[in-house]
């Protein structure tokens, strides 16, 4: 083995020497690329270790490819697999059908239900308990038409309610 | 913009046979079945390759491949045909060859024994005299060799360097494929090979000391 290994080439020309490594590199930037591999040995060590990796890599050759009956199989399988699912939606359609419009019309009568409580009912009722409340305080209120009309009627009223308790 | 510019830059090969991709597409979308099986045609190889370059295990190869092409059959009405059929079809495949390993809960290859210290001098010939394999038994021990050697590599590098050294994908593929930035493959790729051949020296050299040690009990 006459390789010299290391770790890294210097960072910025790891990219560039990819590039010239694959022959991808304008006329200009090979130069540079050269004249660097020229002058830093870790980068032309890191260099010969990449040229060598391709050497290896190419040595095996792509995997095998697909055998001739290869698409018809596919093909085969494509259709297999849309005539489960037609067989699996003959059976279920009718209650697929019924599930969709089952949803459909529970999300109307939801809608419907929710805009009627928000828009219509609500203001009534707020008026409803509004006067059932203000009926509620009226019981404790002094009652206007008996209102005591002197400090004799006052202290009658006081006395009921104390002997009354 | 740049997927514009990189049309222009495609071979005019590249470029009809990516039209005819676009034109079968758009038949297969409105249920010419005859249509989506000439793209499988079309692209199967290509498909091949990637799923055993990632896999390599052969005997998966051709049913993770068939999953591919019925998935793509299956997805084919939601492809607006933004990116290249390929493209879209080879991301389908790497996906699959996820979700695969993911269920097996398997590494793609892994060999447990070492190389024999005839494997490594054959190796160091075949390496350093830059000479292609004789025939087809030297070429499929090359490939077994090498697997040994790549399973040494994180299964990132490993990939990128068999899809391209072995497969024959290019950078702008690999990283499209992969969502990966092309600068990013490029320099994955020097760092990959430079790992390789480390991998390949320390085998070699713990070969060669386990050699010397037992030449030596010999003597003694």
């Amino acid at each position: 083995m006459t390789w010299e290994f290391r770790k890294g080439a210097c960072g910025e020309y790891e990219l560039l020497l990819e590039d010239y490594l694959n022959g991808a590199l304008g006329s200009s930037e090979k130069a540079t690329v050269e004249q660097h591999l020229r002058a830093c040995v870790p980068c032309r060590a890191a260099f010969e270790n990449a040229a060598a990796s391709v050497r290896l890599m190419r040595l095996a050759g792509p995997s095998d490819g697909p055998g001739p009956a290869f698409a018809r199989t596919v093909m085969a399988r494509i259709r297999a697999a849309e005539d489960r699912v037609a067989e699996r939606m003959g059976v279920w359609q009718p209650l697929v059908r019924f599930g969709w419009r089952f949803a459909a019309t529970a999300t109307l009568v939801l809608g419907v239900l929710v805009t009627y409580d928000a828009g219509w009912v609500r203001p009534a009722q707020r008026g409803a308990n509004g006067a059932r409340v203000a009926a509620m305080t009226d019981i404790f209120a002094p009652d206007p038409g008996k209102a005591p009309a002197s400090r004799d009627e006052v202290l009658m009223m006081e006395a009921e309610v104390t002997h009354g308790n | 913009m740049a997927a514009s510019a990189a049309a222009l830059t495609l071979p005019l090969d590249r470029k009809a046979k990516r039209e005819e991709d676009r034109e079968l597409v758009r038949l297969s979308q409105s249920g010419t079945e005859s249509a989506f099986e000439e793209l499988v045609r079309r692209h199967q190889q290509r498909v091949f390759a990637l799923v055993g370059g990632i896999l390599r295990r052969q005997e998966d190869v051709e049913d993770v491949a068939q999953q591919v092409f019925l998935k793509a059959f299956l997805g084919i009405k939601r492809f607006d045909q933004r990116a290249a059929f390929s493209t879209w079809l080879y991301k389908i495949a790497v996906n699959e060859c996820w979700d695969y390993l993911r269920k097996k809960k398997v590494r793609p290859l892994v060999y447990e024994s070492d190389l024999s210290e005839e494997q490594v001098s054959r190796l160091d010939g075949i390496v350093s005299a830059d000479r292609p394999p004789e025939g087809p038994n030297t070429r499929a021990e090359a490939r077994e060799l090498l697997e040994r050697m790549l399973s040494a590599l994180p299964e990132q590098d490993r990939q990128l360097l068999v899809l391209k050294e072995m497969e024959g994908f290019s950078v702008q593929e690999l990283a499209e494929i992969l969502d990966l930035n092309v600068n990013t493959v490029k320099v994955r790729l020097f760092r990959a090979r430079g790992r390789i051949m480390e991998a390949y020296r320390r085998r070699a050299d713990a070969q060669s000391k386990a050699a010397g040690v037992a030449a030596a009990q010999k003597k003694g």
